[in-house]
């Protein structure tokens, strides 16, 4: 997402990150103990696989008749005094944000963590218009104040130590500050305490939202959500449109499975549901609702190839589970959302062309697949975007041309035995020990890290005549 | 700006090019909430030892602190222990309507400060002294709608003299509940979610629905789990066996 990641190519971006120590070790450490933590939870928990099929039911009938919930839930958010924004672009959810500010003389926002904020760079944009935005989950504080980006969908800033949280907030707090975790915590609940207080403006994502009901669903553990949608006298909710979920019965399905598969946890803390702004005879509340419903990419791909991908409760499982995701982390990635789900959600924002070389950094084990609590074949998606690439011809022409030819070869039997014939003379100079060893050219790239098995003196089928199958095989 | 009728246009549109392709499957729901609610309240009329068992274990697991006392004179004893534990000399508490306590009488007369959350419909003025009060406050008191077992879940539902800020800015929240409260699962809570939707003649009077498991929590330094980043560092239920009121209805009827 940031432009001076961007300046790097990926290889760069992820190589950079295979050298970094501190990362491998965090990235380490915390992808293992959620895979743990996930496993675990499951395991004392046999119906969640039959939940795991009906919230995936759900979020399909839910795109089927989305025009018809969406319309349910804004009417029923406007029934209950709260104003729905209707955006097709990030542009247009920031120019809401940013004009609800002026209008109401927002001077300060405390922020709880969103996706979908994220995803529009809305911090940017508050900030150039004098706007503070101040990020209250402990990671998103963090990672704020040292001026990056999250790394991971739920855990923003495993990358980081205790020792460099604690050099960060001793600088940018002033104090000098114990490596300890507990202190460190308690270091940001003062200092965030009082921005709570003071600020004019919430602002939040959603988990869901529930139509019939009118209902804005947020999953924290901290309480910050709960703070936000409390105490200023103005909240804001940015929403992917895809998150609408027909009923309070669909809710608690989605419950019973979220939590369990992004921490393990059988509910995380605080599941907070907000029907509108403050009611008759509260004490407490906003004064003012605002839901922003984006599109942003998303109907685009409501026929289109990733579809699957917008079943998505953002729940991170996927990215503790990746081979790629497990030794570059989160910021290699280049855009808001990492991880294999990240690949085609930054393809559904951003275009395919975005993702011309993340669209391979995947070694397509289908591990996602099998842990996602929605069961979406993000493998299967990979493989449809690589194809997308070279139709579009996008991939780069040698990429194209290597898998032509490899095409005609292996469709062609007498292709298939000249190609067989000419490799066994071409890879000569290669073979050392039996391996394929520093092929040259591009060819060279693959061979760097990997040796490759050296085409065989005779084929498969040319051996066939000569082995004695008679016996085990029994015609009729 | 892009306006209602452009957006669900342009999702029409692509939503046409898929008709079919996918099969349909809406998820099972009671055919009448009201009475499905019905069903659940007479069923943990029979059940509710076993979900309090269950309920004790899952809430001791996700890091509460159980407390049980046979009827509701007993409950300001218990808060004053923990108060006295935490040197904590002021208590903020839900109304008494809705409680079915009133904490000034007796907590109030030893010498604590209670604040009490308005019982009326709050001006502007009364709103900002009780938000003062709660932000310094060290203990919420509040009564609890559902008691949910299998998670070990309280579930508070916002309103009139039940702020929903008494059980997150003080550093440690109790919960006073009784049998009546009770269920077992999520899926029950969505019955009685939904029966509370479909029936006109109940309402919520407040706009916010609250799950609470545990006390507030973080992972995000080195996934090292710390209590009380923004929420209570501690949560207390008080189980109360004989609750000497039946009031403290979750929902108000409108008009």
């Amino acid at each position: 997402m940031s432009d001076e990641s961007l300046r790097t190519p990926f290889p760069q971006r992820a190589h950079a990150a295979l050298e970094d120590a501190h990362l491998q070790e965090a990235l380490g450490i915390a992808t293992t103990r959620f895979i743990g933590l996930r496993k675990e939870s499951f395991a004392g928990f046999p119906e969640g696989e039959a939940l795991r099929d009906r919230a995936r039911a759900i979020k399909e009938g839910t795109l089927q008749q989305l025009d018809l919930h969406l319309e349910r839930l804004a009417d029923n958010i406007e029934r209950l005094g709260g104003h729905v924004h209707w955006v097709a672009t990030g542009e247009e959810a920031r120019d809401i944000v940013l004009r609800l500010c002026r209008d109401k003389g927002v001077r300060m926002a405390v922020k709880s963590k969103s996706m979908a904020t994220e995803e529009i760079e809305l911090n940017e944009a508050l900030e150039a218009a004098g706007v503070k935005p101040v990020e209250t989950d402990l990671g998103e504080y963090i990672i704020q104040l040292a001026h990056e980006k999250p790394s991971h969908i739920i855990a923003p800033a495993i990358h980081k130590t205790k020792g460099q949280v604690a050099d960060l907030f001793s600088k940018e707090l002033g104090g000098r500050f114990e490596a300890d975790p507990e202190v460190l915590t308690a270091v940001a609940r003062k200092e965030l305490r009082q921005k709570f207080l003071d600020a004019d403006m919430g602002i939040t994502g959603a988990n869901f939202a529930v139509a019939e009901t009118g209902t804005i669903v947020l999953v924290t553990n901290e309480g910050n959500g709960r703070m936000v949608t409390s105490l200023p006298r103005i909240h804001v909710a940015v929403m992917g449109m895809e998150k609408v979920i027909p009923t309070m019965t669909d809710l608690m399905v989605f419950l019973a499975i979220l939590a369990r598969s992004a921490t393990g946890q059988k509910l995380s803390s605080y599941t907070t549901l907000v029907r509108g702004p403050r009611q008759p005879g509260e004490t407490e509340g906003p004064e003012e609702l605002h839901l922003i419903l984006m599109d942003n990419g998303r109907t685009r791909q409501i026929a289109g190839t990733l579809r699957e991908a917008l079943y998505c409760l953002r729940c991170g499982a996927c990215l503790n589970v990746c081979p790629v995701y497990r030794q570059i982390g989160g910021h290699a990635y280049g855009y808001t959302y990492p991880g294999p789900i990240g690949i085609l959600l930054t393809a559904m924002l951003k275009g395919a062309a975005s993702v011309k070389d993340l669209a391979h950094a995947s070694s397509l084990c289908g591990a996602c697949k099998d842990v996602c609590p929605v069961r979406i074949d993000i493998p299967r998606m990979l493989v449809d975007l690589r194809a997308e690439l070279d139709r579009e011809k996008i991939a780069p022409w040698p990429e194209r041309v290597v898998f032509r030819l490899a095409r005609r070869a292996m469709t062609s039997p007498a292709l298939f035995r000249l190609g067989a014939s000419l490799g066994r003379v071409a890879q000569r100079p290669f073979v050392r020990n039996g391996r394929l060893r520093g092929l040259p050219l591009f060819l060279g790239r693959w061979t760097r890290t990997r040796d490759l098995p050296p085409v065989a003196s005779r084929t498969f089928s040319e051996r066939w005549p000569e082995l004695d199958n008679s016996k085990d095989l029994e015609r009729p | 700006m892009t306006s209602r009728a452009e957006f669900i246009g342009s999702i029409r549109r692509e939503m046409a090019k898929t008709r079919g392709l996918f099969e349909a499957r809406p998820a099972p729901r009671p055919a009448d909430a009201g009475q499905a609610a019905e069903v659940v309240r007479r069923q943990m009329l029979e059940r509710w030892p076993q979900a309090l068992e269950r309920f004790r274990e899952e809430f001791e697991r996700v890091g509460g602190d159980f407390h049980r006392v046979a009827n509701m004179n007993e409950v300001p004893g218990v808060i004053r222990r923990i108060a006295e534990e935490r040197r904590a000399k002021s208590v903020l508490s839900w109304h008494p309507w809705s409680l079915g306590l009133d904490l000034r009488a007796s907590l109030g007369a030893e010498g604590f400060s209670v604040t009490v959350a308005p019982g009326d419909d709050p001006d502007a003025a009364a709103r900002e002294s009780h938000r003062d009060a709660a932000a310094r406050a060290e203990i919420g008191v509040t009564g609890v709608d559902w008691a949910l077992a299998e998670t070990g879940t309280l579930v508070l539902v916002s309103g009139r003299g039940r702020p929903r800020s008494t059980s997150l800015l003080p550093a440690t929240h109790v919960a006073v509940f009784g049998r009546d409260r009770l269920v077992e699962s999520l899926e029950q809570v969505g019955v009685m979610l939904e029966g509370l939707h479909v029936n006109p003649a109940l309402s919520m009077s407040g706009a916010v629905i609250n799950f609470i498991t545990g006390p507030s929590r973080t992972g995000d330094i080195e996934l090292t789990l710390t209590r009380g980043v923004h929420g209570p560092k501690e949560v207390h239920a008080i189980f109360v066996d004989a609750p000497n009121f039946v009031k403290t209805p979750n929902f108000e009827k409108t008009q």
